[in-house]
């Protein structure tokens, strides 16, 4: 039985019991290496309750989703211990990622009588300390829950005030950790509130086995352990391609005309026009928006210029694929057009023959199962932890409109005769500048996602980079790119390891944005000119390859720098800096800070 | 019941058969976690409550036949 099998099988069955059945076998297939993940990721579980019920869910959804998780699992109840003593367990597996999960009883003597009477601060002050503890002793992020606030006596009228009590410690817990970059919350109330207080409970297993969640509320909660996990590994889906007719409105438009499809505060069409907000939504969370339909090219601009009740319009899309060609090949386009891999994209289609052509056809493409009802269709794509971040940069907030912009760089390209002619007419200032603790969360994010123009794909972690900022022995370089469509954002990013008589390039990146427009010549640019000022006579670059990075494999080579072949490795490349003379670039202004 | 309590056995410990005297005193994996789920998985398919003083007695299949069939399983 292969792992899609076992996953379907153990959804089936609805147990436990088939979760960890299916956990077994999925582990002993990647262990005798039968399926290839396609990443693996070691998680520590920390927990006041037996944790190893919900593993067991969290292990089978990341099977799902190509990632073989390698979990540790703290003996019951030994929270503290583990993260106390420096030799336990927990820090000798050195996880990627830690889940520390309490209940309020694990962490106060109170009762729930006496509860109320205490401060919510002293409550999780225990939490607060362990977490400092915790990041003394390792680089993985770590993620809280919130307590669960149910009701505990749902139909009484007085105020709970325990349960009151609860939402103040789960504020202060929110309040504490927002700006923690290695913390995170997993806000377990609110989804537990979700899909219902009494739902998420189980009375049997909790006087059982000393697990406090249903069946039902372990395959929800194991869904958005993985928004965490996809998170840490900048798994994340960037882009969401969709279809039009049946989906974004109802009828079809090439058939129904402009005013025939439904679309609008009527019924029918509202259920269109709220399924356009919540894609909107995601707009805004920089998730960046495409179109793949089966129409005719003008028919369906007109919708998007002209109907009135249209939530999205033409400048919220970064690809236009509206033609007569199958669907799966619009894909390689506008993954092409856009500069992401297949995998960065996700599909969603009324139409399930075209969802089984996209699945069949290009199974890296997540693609989405929607219910018949349209009415329904928000509520899916709310559901999906696909787009999940941890947090959001500005440069992720303007994704989406950046974008599309590009996609009116690309007509102006097709109408330019020359290269040069073209970048000149892009107006593009570049400004390289050394990074500021401002600008951690954006290089974390560019060094976790960045693949194809990506000379080492080394992933540090948040707070591996926050300690190269200030270290002396590290530059950070960031770059920043502004033209006449818009501002860019952060786009590039060199760590350069200031090694005695030489520097060497550890990381060098640039998103995938802004391939092809030869800024990244102005930063090395800017680093041999930093080593000169310095008098250091020579800078290494290296490269690294992976699956996703020959775009760059000549890329030393073509900023001069010279080949040193040792044995079979990948050779390192130096630049001679008593050689070095500043390169012009007539098309860039380049503001160095 | 015979097929459907295959199916659970199958899934708890990996066995392709079961007979009466299996109990968890001789069939390997058959711990207190897996008893845990057994007992859940049981509720579920044959729709019966079990308490968790009875759940502590159903630690063979034989017990868990009988008891099935005192539910009115068939």
């Amino acid at each position: 039985m292969n792992i899609d099998d076992l996953i379907q099988n153990a959804r089936d069955a609805g147990t436990w019991l088939a979760q960890r059945h299916a956990a077994r076998k999925i582990t002993e297939i990647y262990t005798a290496g039968a399926e290839t993940p396609r990443h693996k990721i070691k998680v520590a579980f920390l927990s006041s309750f037996t944790i190893e019920f919900l593993v067991d869910y969290v292990i089978v959804a990341a099977a799902e989703q190509g990632i073989w998780l390698q979990p540790y699992l703290a003996p019951y109840q030994q929270f503290n211990q583990e993260i106390l003593d420096p030799k336990s367990g927990l820090y000798n597996f050195t996880p990627e990622l830690t889940f520390l999960f309490t209940e309020w009883q694990s962490l106060t003597t109170q009762t729930s009588q006496t509860m109320p009477h205490h401060s919510p601060d002293k409550m999780i002050a225990p939490l607060v300390s362990l977490t400092k503890t915790f990041h003394n002793h390792s680089a993985s992020p770590l993620i809280l829950n919130t307590f669960i606030a149910a009701p505990s006596w749902p139909l009484h009228i007085m105020p709970d005030e325990k349960t009151e009590f609860l939402r103040r410690a789960n504020r202060c817990l929110w309040e504490t950790f927002t700006a923690d970059p290695q913390t995170q919350i997993c806000d377990l109330d609110s989804l537990a509130a979700y899909g219902g207080y009494r739902q998420a409970f189980s009375p049997e297993m909790k006087h059982l086995a000393q697990n406090p969640f249903s069946e039902t509320f372990m395959t929800l909660l194991a869904k958005k352990i993985m928004s965490h996990i996809r998170a840490c590994l900048g798994q994340i889906s960037k882009c969401l391609v969709l279809d039009c007719d049946h989906t974004l409105w109802g009828g079809i438009i090439g058939e129904d005309g402009l005013d025939g499809i439904q679309l609008g505060p009527d019924v029918p069409g509202r259920e269109f026009v709220d399924f356009q907000q919540t894609i909107l939504e995601l707009y805004h969370q920089g998730v960046i928006l495409a179109l793949n339909s089966k129409n005719n090219d003008h028919d369906v601009m007109e919708v998007l210029h002209k109907h009135p009740h249209m939530v999205l319009r033409e400048n919220n899309f970064a690809a236009l694929q509206i033609n007569w060609n199958e669907k799966p090949a619009n894909m390689l386009r506008i993954a092409d057009e856009l500069n992401i891999g297949l995998d960065s994209l996700v599909f969603l289609d009324d139409n399930p023959s075209e969802r089984a052509m996209m699945r069949q056809m290009r199974p890296e493409i997540c693609t989405l199962e929607l219910p018949d009802n349209p009415a329904f269709f928000s509520r899916t794509l709310r559901e999906t932890n696909l787009f999940a971040h941890a947090y959001l940069t500005t440069e992720d907030r303007q994704r989406g409109s950046i974008y599309a912009a590009q996609r009116q760089r690309q007509q102006l390209k097709t109408s330019v005769a020359s290269l040069e002619e073209f970048l000149k007419s892009l107006e593009m200032v570049v400004t390289i500048r050394r990074a500021q603790s401002t600008d951690l969360k954006r290089a974390v994010q560019l060094i976790r996602r960045t693949n194809q123009f990506n000379l080492t794909t080394r992933r540090y972690n948040e707070a591996e980079v926050k300690s190269m900022l200030t270290a002396d022995d590290w530059r950070v370089y960031v770059l920043d790119l502004q033209d006449k469509f818009g501002d860019n954002g952060a786009v590039g990013l060199a760590l350069v390891a200031r090694e005695n008589e030489r520097w060497r390039i550890d990381t060098f990146l640039m998103s995938c944005r802004v391939i092809g427009r030869t800024v990244e010549d102005a930063l090395v640019d800017r680093i041999l000119q930093d080593a000169a000022a310095e008098n250091i006579p020579s800078v290494q670059g290296e490269y690294l390859p992976s699956t996703k990075n020959s775009l760059v494999a000549d890329f030393w080579e073509k900023m001069n720098f010279n080949a040193r072949k040792t044995g079979a490795n990948q050779p390192t490349w130096f630049f001679d800096v008593t050689q070095f003379h500043p390169k012009t670039f007539p098309w860039l202004k380049i503001l160095n800070r | 019941m015979e097929k459907p309590l295959k199916e659970i056995f199958r899934q708890a410990f990996d066995l392709e058969h079961i007979d009466d005297s299996m109990s968890i005193e001789n069939v390997p994996g058959w711990d207190s976690m897996a008893h845990v789920g057994l007992i859940m998985a049981l509720q579920r398919q044959f729709h019966v409550s079990i308490t968790s003083a009875q759940a502590i007695e159903l630690t063979s299949v034989a017990q868990i036949k009988e008891f099935l069939q005192q539910k009115g399983v068939t």
